[in-house]
């Protein structure tokens, strides 16, 4: 008896957990369900995000929810290339004072959080100008957990000060304040000609007091905001977003937006003019992390909408790289944009290393230079491209990369040309021989990928005459792992990638200036007093021609110097179904454009087109 | 009452294995885990910084503390809350465990009870073709890579490049029609390859019964082979099956399965359980390892009953 008991109850358990798996029913867009009318965008994103709280909206995965869960004070155009801010919770342009110190910025009225338990009564309150000055006190207060300090720290008046004081909330702080409830005043120590474009990043997205203090720690997978859609579910798969039925009404204009016809045309994007977004009744964005899995959705035809093309398939569905065109039966059904990413991938040796960077010996440190230079020049990137990147990759030299308005088209891409004859010269001209050559240890990530750039690597230093038992592989299981080697200083060879936080040079040129070495983000350790110089004249200068060549001469510099092996910016195809309308952009922006994703109602004419930045 | 006071004698002696597996896990997340502090700074972080994160992780306090803690929060069942997400675990694991259980046990009752029926027919026509046919698919199931069949039968069953039939990923649930429809593929690659594990191991447990005396007297006595098998055979093989199909159930209900749920997009706990191995989320790892563990004591506990149910000879003492 009591085994038939104990069977039973097993039996009564085992199925309730399995109708309890099987009634999480979190998306009714499949074909039948209850909302199969509704207008529904699948995405499909390579990642998936950890957190959704704007503090620590570190990475794309993120912003692509928080920026349409949230609001942030501006955003870019839609279209626009070279990428163009405008106002979004703004009201308008922020009067700036001639100093350059003191910006005030009117916000929106009438613009309301969705509804939330979080709130009295459970109704959206409206957005006020304290919720900016709480949003980003948050960054500075350390039991949020932020990350998007450094855009603020060392800038805004009292701020590091509020938060030594211990980040009391209640404490005013001079140069973040309100004026009244739509006015917002921030004072800066020197002028930061950046500022308004981190007033566009997710990390300055607006969020109400009272959902932080409801969610506490949760408040990273309940985001309450004033975005153009509210989250209905989030798990490690997929997030769903529903249209927010109180945003504003702010009808599209397609012109101002950057559409251009040659460029757009093709996308049906022009229907769009004179709606108010979002557009679609529901967005889901589906984490895939298998590119074969993400393929299979993509052409399954009900399934996700948008994808990239995955390496093994470019082949198979590419008519020609240069330009990008598809094959006849893809073009027949997809749309696609192919430009160059807003970041790049590069190699950079840590100068603190005595053995190939900053040394006692003014002798040695002339030796490693050219050492440094003799291996920059055995680099070949072509190579690389071609192994690694299908050949679509831009190779460039320095470190301003092509999407930024700064890029310098007229630099010598000797830096970036290889010449083997030359490297060996400069080691022979400088006594460096096999047997007195610094062993090299390389780290990476556990990737077969990173494995075969290691071995790819090493055979060109066997090239130059390095001895490859000398080049020695250190693998890091994670990539927490690798980022603490890096910030601890104990790589002298430092391997990674790195993406535009916003569409200025100054973000990739302070990734070598000196007082942002390790643990900050000047992995290389690099301190050169004329470059650390020209920094700080171009950190104040607003966008001008001048300022532009400062940054051209910090470019020369480092590539004079050879601190780095620099750059490559790969190129992203995406291909979207011909019902979706729409220019998907992952770069900077995040994921801004979502808001004005359109679904034909009947399919669109089979145009084939794309989009080259 | 006797089943009781053998349950709580059973607990109590599992303490010491819980407590075993806590500690040895938590000497590998602490020394040889990675370090999640700097997934969790900005981009250009300072020193105070660094070690405002590692004091929000714990990681400044000595481990001896840390440990004490662990097994706070195991007797409380309150792990807090994930390192990554903010969510509390005891959300995530109810939100992901009843996904990865209705998603893995149509494979592993099929998987399992196929593996016997297979072995029945290998041992009953032992040495002959059917024997090695079913053996020899087996192994081949055994050979090819979980990963390899996942892919396969995606692209056969769901994608736009094969039959189409099933959805190529998803957990969309309204019905029970839609789950079969999501289930269906994943539940076909698991059986793939858990047929051939079960198989052999079931057609060893099996053969060997069948060189027992009472088989061979009751075959004598002309017992009709579906009498033989049912009776004889399998009720006698019992003790092994279940020792491996109760042993196995901790796994399905906690581990899930990760390349299933990755290449699926099914939000279970496998996924969250690699996800927090890979980025150092201790405490959804200390929840996964600690209720792995109390699971194993349970099923422990669960084997010994049903010895007791299927051999009365066995006492619970």
């Amino acid at each position: 008896m009591p085994m038939k008991f104990l069977l039973s109850a097993a039996i009564l358990l085992t199925t309730a957990l399995l109708l309890s798996g099987c009634g999480d029913s979190q998306d009714q867009g499949n074909p039948g369900s209850e909302v199969a009318n509704l207008k529904v965008y699948r995405h499909a994103m390579d990642q998936a995000p950890t957190s959704l709280d704007p503090v620590q909206a570190a990475n794309v995965y993120a912003n692509f929810i928080v920026l349409n869960a949230f609001d942030t004070l501006f955003s870019y155009k839609y279209l626009a290339r070279p990428y163009e801010l405008k106002t979004n919770l703004a009201a308008a342009w922020p009067e700036i004072s001639a100093d350059g110190l003191t910006y005030t910025i009117r916000i929106k009225q009438g613009v309301h959080y969705v509804d939330d338990p979080a709130f009295s009564g459970g109704r959206g309150r409206e957005l006020v100008a304290e919720d900016f000055i709480y949003s980003l006190k948050r960054h500075f207060d350390p039991a949020s957990r932020p990350q998007g300090a450094w855009l603020w720290s060392g800038r805004i008046v009292g701020l590091d000060e509020w938060k030594q004081a211990g980040s009391d909330y209640s404490a005013e702080i001079a140069g973040l304040r309100t004026l009244d409830d739509y006015t917002i005043q921030i004072k800066l120590i020197k002028p930061y000609p950046q500022l308004l474009f981190t007033l566009a990043m997710g990390y300055s997205a607006v969020v109400p007091r009272e959902a932080v203090e409801h969610y506490g720690r949760e408040f990273a997978i309940h985001p309450v905001g004033t975005g153009p859609f509210r989250l209905t579910s989030y798990d490690t798969s997929k997030v769903i977003l529903e249209r927010n039925p109180n945003f504003r009404q702010e009808p599209v204009d397609i012109e101002f937006e950057g559409y251009d016809p040659q460029r757009h045309g093709f996308s049906g994007v022009a229907a769009i003019d004179g709606l108010s977004p979002p557009l679609v009744d529901r967005l889901e964005i589906n984490f895939i992390a298998e590119a074969s899995a993400r393929w299979s959705s993509f052409t399954k035809g009900d399934e996700v909408q948008y994808a990239s093309i995955p390496n093994e398939q470019v082949d198979q569905v590419l008519a020609s790289k240069r330009p990008v065109t598809l094959k006849p039966e893809y073009a027949e059904k997809y749309h696609f944009a192919a430009g160059i990413e807003a970041g790049f991938v590069f190699q950079t040796f840590n100068m603190d290393f005595p053995e190939f960077g900053y040394n006692e010996d003014p002798q040695r440190e002339r030796r490693n230079k050219a050492l440094r230079c003799a291996i920059n020049k055995a680099y070949a990137w072509e190579q690389r491209n071609e192994s690694f990147y299908i050949g679509l990759g831009k190779v460039f030299p320095g470190i301003i990369v092509p999407v930024a308005p700064e890029f310098d088209t007229n630099l010598s891409t000797e830096s970036i040309t290889r010449d083997l004859a030359g490297a060996k010269k400069l080691l022979a001209d400088h006594g460096w021989t096999p047997e007195n050559l610094p062993p090299l240890v390389y780290g990476t990530n556990s990737s077969v990928t990173a494995r075969l750039m290691f071995e790819q690597f090493r055979a060109w230093m066997k090239e130059l005459g390095y001895p490859t038992e000398k080049i020695i592989l250190k693998r890091f299981a994670t990539f927490g792992d690798i980022s603490k080697a890096w910030k601890e200083s104990r790589l002298p060879f430092v391997s990674k990638g790195w993406g535009l936080d916003f569409p200025d040079a100054e973000n990739t040129l302070q990734l070598f200036y000196g007082p942002n070495g390790s643990p900050g983000s000047n992995d290389a350790n690099y301190r050169n007093p004329e470059y650390d110089r020209l920094y700080e004249l171009a950190s104040t200068m607003l966008s001008s021609p001048q300022r532009t060549e400062i940054y051209h001469r910090m470019n020369r510099l480092l590539i004079d110097d050879c601190v780095s092996i620099t750059g490559l910016a790969r190129t992203r195809i995406y291909l979207w179904h011909k019902d979706v309308i729409a220019i998907p952009d992952r770069e900077i922006v995040g994921g801004f454009f979502l808001r004005y994703v359109d679904i034909a109602d009947t399919e669109q004419p089979a145009i084939t087109g794309s989009v080259f930045r | 009452m006797e089943i009781l006071q053998y349950s709580i004698r059973k607990l109590f002696s599992g303490i010491p294995l819980i407590l075993g597996v806590t500690l040895i896990s938590f000497v590998l997340m602490v020394y040889f885990g990675p370090d999640k502090t700097y997934e969790l700074l900005g981009k250009n972080p300072t020193p105070e910084e660094i070690a405002e994160v590692r004091s929000q992780l714990g990681y400044d306090q000595p481990f001896v503390v840390r440990y004490v803690d662990y097994l706070r929060e195991l007797a409380t069942l309150d792990f807090g809350n994930s390192d990554s997400t903010g969510e509390r675990v005891d959300a995530l694991l109810a939100r992901t465990i009843p996904v990865s259980l209705a998603l893995t046990a149509p494979g592993f009752v099929l998987g399992n009870a196929l593996g016997i029926l297979l072995a029945l027919f290998a041992a009953y026509y032992r040495s002959t073709w059917v024997d090695k046919t079913i053996m020899a698919s087996a192994v081949i199931g055994m050979s090819i890579s979980f990963l390899i069949v996942i892919i396969a039968f995606q692209i056969i069953f769901a994608s736009s490049y094969g039959l189409g039939w099933f959805p190529v990923r998803g957990w969309s649930i309204g019905s029970i029609g839609d789950y079969f429809s999501y289930v269906a593929v994943p539940t076909m690659a698991t059986v793939f390859v858990a047929l051939g594990y079960n198989t052999r191991f079931y057609r060893s447990v099996l053969v060997e019964e069948m060189t027992r005396d009472h088989v061979r007297t009751a075959k004598a006595f002309g017992v009709p082979p579906s009498k033989l098998f049912y009776k004889n055979i399998l009720k006698n093989s019992l003790i092994p099956i279940i020792t491996r199909i109760v042993f196995s159930i901790p796994l399905v209900i906690i581990s899930g399965s990760l390349l299933i749920e990755s290449y699926f997009g099914i939000p279970g706990v496998g996924k969250i359980t690699y996800d927090a191995i890979i980025s150092g989320d201790q405490p959804v790892l200390k929840a996964v390892v600690g209720l792995t563990a109390i699971l194993f004591v349970l099923a422990q506990l669960l084997t010994d009953i049903m010895y007791r149910a299927v051999d009365p000879r066995i006492t619970l003492k």
